[in-house]
């Protein structure tokens, strides 16, 4: 081998490895700033249901060894981020107020990943976690404008305000509401996943109305009119209840999809698990309250099918097409 | 640096937002609804419904779950029959004209002095490339693309679209795509630009991505005439074009069926998600403007495909006529090259020389067929009467090809790479070196893929 | 109410397709509509250039600009992608909004399918919310007749206080009277008076809060309103131009061009 091609070698080798290096004492840093971020979120989720934090929760929540996490609490007291009370942690207000932005951040990439990048449901929390660490207030301001500044994320969770306001906890536990109220499914906890995985596979989803026919402690039967769920308590105890807004009273109301073709029907309005990108498109073109239509076109599969409303031919999905309800106004012809 | 006067006003309007009821957007759309509805049931009157009853019919049948697929499928069969029964004699009365015309002007130059290398790199080469990718080219495309633009404008694609959804669903891709690939039949890039019409990122960068496996009308040539030669002649003479334009139709539906497939693993693996909101206005059925059709047809896609076909082909004839006349030793640098390539072109069915016009036809693959019949002549020549006898005894009696050669040259042409037009699309589209680096070497491994596997179990 | 008498435009005003020579042009006409309304065929009737058409929705995906003359004045012509809204932010409305708000067009033309007005009129109202230089195109009267669908303009044209023509783009019907009607709009001389949507109080309230304060932060913005409405909405990118001052340079420089700043986070797929 030639000098100079040794002298090449040589360098390229030496010019490679101190990328590697800086590659990785930046990657060292970035991982350490979420984990504190992660260690903020928890924190502040456990003083939102009016609990404290430990070392041993911290350890559990961030999978982490004492060691670490001891580590992190010292640099979290360094910072001012946090002080503790004996064995509890509390957060400064400064403390919170990061902790604040990180959940904002999460809660609406997680409305991003649900109603726009239609990630499936169970998806959306892990994706969201990758991407909080990486969104900056201000960006996290846009996503909010652009996502017509949401309230709450997918499962229900109050989206903090810019201003870092985030409102009381909602809800009552299902294994706490009485039997045969109508209710409102106001949010479902997605930790732990498993059970939440379960709530999803079952299809119970935020801004379902349901009521509770059976509960004993082995197990709760819940029913939203059409289907009935079958959940363990441990499980029925991560959905969260509200009064039901006011009974939709609505004798013979279906969902579009349940029109016979040919039959017309009124629209009373869309279904609130109808959101971002597929609400705003039924609204623009004339899905609204009170507009008339008819189930024209039926395909092969019997899903599209294609709707006719003022005076144009829409196909929708069976799926979107469940989101709509209507009031039939006459029998199939 | 932002005001923060601005920033006052922001926070005073989001404390507004707040005091009004429900959903604002909801709210707003609610209300302009009202008011169009007032205005324009006072400016809009409907007196009988004789003619859009007709029109409902027609829709009701062209969509019908029994009918609706079948009829599809009777149209796309129709439209290449015509194409293929229409453009074979043209085809062939263009090449000879070319030809006679290659040997008065060639022997022009002789009979003047002209070197023979000067004589043979224009005549033989760079004028041999144009004629055979203008007389193998523009016929069908002329009788191909009128047809689908009178469907275009009719109204059907947006049928199209709404028939085949429930595949497209079920791959966890967007019905509309079905449109993009219809646009791709025409140019891919073209479909690639047409995915626009998706919203949804997710299910628009399937769509790009799955575009190629639409045969292009640069790629149609090859596959009808691989079709008229290899299986026209297996069945009686009567129903050759029949059988040869079915062929096509299957090669095009195994297309179909392989963006389902690959659009589905994408959906499950790397561009995760559901199938996304999906509304698709099916428009009214409008008569076709004759002008239009035949200024759209015509100039807009027969012409702007013909001339990148010309303007790569120009320079590949230079190419081929090179390889074919630099001898190293005493072979051909075009034998050199093919006979590397060989094992690995055998290995899915090919040859050498096959792949050798692949690459040289990169820029625009629509020059393959008329790459490799340059390549398989060297500097030979074909008699003044083209025919496609002539053609297939070049390649079956001369070279070697069988039906299987055929059918996987079908098939490689079917998926391989998409042409350079496509790839800097793809690039523009996506803004990501990433997907376009996808979108080219997955149909390129799935095309090495599938002829291997077919011509090992052959 | 003015919008018919049109003193200034002459009968015998002739159509001169221009392609695309754009250099010296004395206004700007936007061509906005839904999807499939025949946009792209009344461009290429006006300036003689062939964008491409089909009866599908959605295949106009960019900007395409042309230029024609009537009247001894020449006008460039924007034919902006269809879209049935302008409130959805997808990129076509994006591109369209941004013009019809940034681009400052002298006119605006919104075409309208005359056999699904009502529908069409979701986007009409949305434009007279922010530019009151509207003509509106009712095309394919061609096919109302054929659907046996009778088409007031005269009524529409008083409902919503601005001309409207009805025309069949394919055979270049009524497009003469379309001319006249942008002629006017264009130069001030009709005057318009574009219908706007009350909503319920608390809105009203709101409205009229908030204006005040956007007219002093932006003096002379010419539609305080429709910003209002949007940043009630949280509009992303009428609440970035405010708070970065761009509404503010917009307006003080009366720019020509279409400004697009899209600051939208593009999270592709989930790579
Ligand atoms: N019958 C009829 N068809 C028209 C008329 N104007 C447009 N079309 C057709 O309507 C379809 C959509 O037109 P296009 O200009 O592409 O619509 P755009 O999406 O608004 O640009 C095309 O097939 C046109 O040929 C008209 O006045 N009469
Ligand atoms: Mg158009």
């Amino acid at each position: 081998m030639g000098p100079l091609l040794t002298t090449v070698a040589i360098g390229a080798t030496i010019f490679g490895l101190f990328l590697a290096l800086s590659w990785a004492s930046r990657r060292r840093a970035s991982q350490s700033r979420h984990r504190l971020e992660d260690a903020l979120k928890h924190l502040f989720d456990l003083e939102y249901r009016g609990r404290h934090g430990s070392l041993a929760s911290l350890t559990g929540a961030l999978r982490v060894r004492d060691r670490a996490a001891l580590d992190l609490v010292k640099r979290m007291q360094t910072q001012g981020l946090l002080v503790a009370r004996g064995a509890e942690f509390d957060l400064t207000p400064e403390g919170e107020r990061l902790a604040l932005q990180v959940i904002r951040a999460h809660r609406l990439l997680e409305r991003y990943f649900a109603d726009e990048a239609r990630l499936p449901l169970p998806q959306v929390h892990a994706a969201a976690e990758r991407g909080e660490h990486h969104l900056s207030p201000d960006a996290a301001d846009r996503l909010s404008a652009s996502l017509g500044h949401p309230s709450v994320d997918p499962h229900g969770d109050p989206i903090p305000t810019r201003e870092g306001f985030v409102p009381p906890a909602a809800g009552t536990p299902a294994t706490a509401w009485p039997i045969d109220r109508l209710a409102r499914i106001v949010h479902l906890e997605d930790e732990p996943p498993i059970s939440y995985a379960q709530l999803v596979a079952a299809g119970i989803e935020v801004g379902q109305m349901i009521r509770i026919i059976d509960s004993s402690p082995e197990r709760m039967v819940l029913t939203d009119g059409e289907n009935e769920f079958r959940l363990a308590p441990a499980v029925a105890a991560n959905i969260f209840l509200e009064n039901a807004p006011q009974a939709p009273a609505l004798a013979g109301a279906l969902r579009l999809a349940e029109l016979s073709t040919g039959q017309a029907a009124e629209i009373l309005g869309l279904d609130d698990r109808c959101q971002g990108y597929s609400r705003r498109r039924l609204m623009d073109l004339g899905f609204t309250e009170g507009a008339t239509i008819r189930a024209a076109l039926t395909t092969f599969a019997g899903d599209p099918r294609a709707y006719e409303i003022r005076g144009t031919l829409v196909a929708l999905r069976s799926e979107q097409a469940s989101q709509v309800l209507v009031q039939p106004l006459e029998k199939a012809s | 640096m932002s005001n923060p006067n601005a920033v006052a006003v922001l926070q005073r309007a989001a404390e507004l937002r707040a005091t009004l009821t429900g959903q604002f957007r909801d709210e707003t759309v609610k209300s302009i609804y009202a008011e169009a509805e007032r205005i324009a049931g006072r400016a809009s009157h409907h007196s009988g419904t004789a003619r859009y009853d007709f029109d409902q019919r027609i829709d009701r049948i062209v969509t019908s779950p029994i009918f609706g697929l079948p009829i599809m499928a009777l149209l796309l069969a129709i439209v290449f029959w015509l194409t293929v029964a229409g453009a074979n004699v043209p085809s062939a009365m263009l090449a000879s004209g070319f030809f006679w015309f290659e040997d008065q002007a060639a022997a022009v130059f002789t009979n003047f002095g002209a070197p023979w290398w000067v004589t043979g790199f224009i005549w033989h080469g760079v004028f041999r490339g144009l004629a055979w990718v203008i007389s193998v080219m523009l016929p069908p495309m002329m009788i191909f693309f009128p047809l689908f633009t009178v469907l275009e404008d009719l109204g059907y694609l947006p049928r199209v679209a709404f028939n085949l959804d429930f595949l497209f669903s079920r791959a966890g891709a967007h019905g509309k795509q079905a449109l993009t690939m219809a646009m791709g039949f025409g140019c891919n890039a073209a479909g690639i630009i047409s995915t626009r019409v998706i919203d949804s990122p997710r299910e628009r960068l399937v769509a790009i991505l799955t575009n190629n496996f639409v045969p292009c009308n640069g790629r149609f040539p090859t596959l009808i005439l691989l079709a008229t030669i290899f299986v026209g002649p297996l069945v009686p003479s009567a129903v050759a074009s029949i059988a040869a334009a079915g062929t096509v139709v299957g090669v095009v539906l195994i297309g179909v069926v392989v963006t389902l497939a690959v659009s589905w693993v994408l959906s499950r693996t790397v561009l995760k998600g559901q199938a996304s909101a999906f509304t698709l206005e099916l428009p009214p059925y409008r008569r076709p403007g004759i002008l239009r059709i035949l200024y759209t047809s015509i100039i807009d896609r027969t012409l702007f495909v013909l001339w990148r076909a010309v303007l790569t082909a120009a320079p590949a004839g230079a190419v081929i006529w090179l390889l074919a006349n630099i001898f190293v030793g005493d072979v051909s640098l075009a034998r050199h090259i093919s006979n590397a390539l060989n094992p690995l072109g055998h290995a899915i069915g090919l040859d050498g020389v096959i792949l050798l016009a692949y690459i040289i036809a990169i820029p625009a693959n629509e020059i393959v067929v008329p790459t490799l019949l340059m390549v398989y002549l060297g500097t030979g020549m074909m008699t003044d009467d083209v025919s496609l006898e002539e053609i297939k005894r070049l390649l079956v009696t001369e070279h070697g090809w069988t039906l299987l050669t055929a059918v996987n040259l079908m098939l490689f042409s079917l998926l391989h790479n998409p042409c350079a037009t496509t790839i800097i699309t793809m690039y523009k589209e996506t803004l990501s070196l990433k997907w376009t680096v996808v979108g080219t070497l997955m149909p390129l491994g799935l095309a090495f893929l599938v002829t291997f596997i077919v011509a090992s179990i052959w | 109410m003015s919008a018919h008498d049109c003193g200034s435009c002459s009968i015998n005003a002739e159509l001169a397709r221009m392609g695309v020579s754009l250099d010296k042009v004395d206004r700007v006409v936007a061509l906005a509509g839904n999807p499939n309304t025949g946009k792209s065929t009344l461009f290429n009737a006006l300036t003689g250039l062939k964008q491409h058409t089909g009866n599908w929705p959605g295949k106009t995906v960019t900007r395409a600009e042309g230029a024609f003359a009537f009247d001894n004045v020449r006008y460039k012509l924007v034919d902006l992608p269809g879209t049935y809204s302008l409130l959805s932010a997808s990129h076509d409305e994006e591109i369209a909004r941004d013009f019809l708000l940034f681009g400052h067009p002298d006119a605006t033309i919104v075409v309208v399918d005359a056999t699904a007005i009502e529908r069409n009129l979701n986007l009409v109202l949305q434009v007279l919310e922010i530019t009151s230089r509207v003509v509106i195109a009712v095309n394919l009267m061609d096919e109302a007749k054929r659907k046996n669908i009778e088409v007031d303009v005269r009524s529409l044209s008083r409902d919503l206080g601005v001309p409207a023509v009805g025309i069949t783009a394919r055979t270049g019907d009524g497009i003469h009277g379309l001319l006249e009607a942008v002629a006017g709009v264009s130069s001030g001389s009709v005057h318009t008076e574009p219908l706007r949507i009350k909503g319920t109080p608390e809105f009203q309230r709101a409205i009229s809060e908030l204006v005040p304060l956007i007219e002093s932060l932006a003096p002379g913005v010419p539609n305080a309103r429709w910003i209002a409405i949007r940043l009630l909405d949280g509009d992303a990118e009428v609440e970035q131009a405010l708070s970065s001052g761009r509404l503010v340079d917009l307006v003080a420089s009366q720019q020509e061009t279409a400004q697009r700043f899209s600051a939208k986070i593009s999270l592709q797929g989930t790579q």
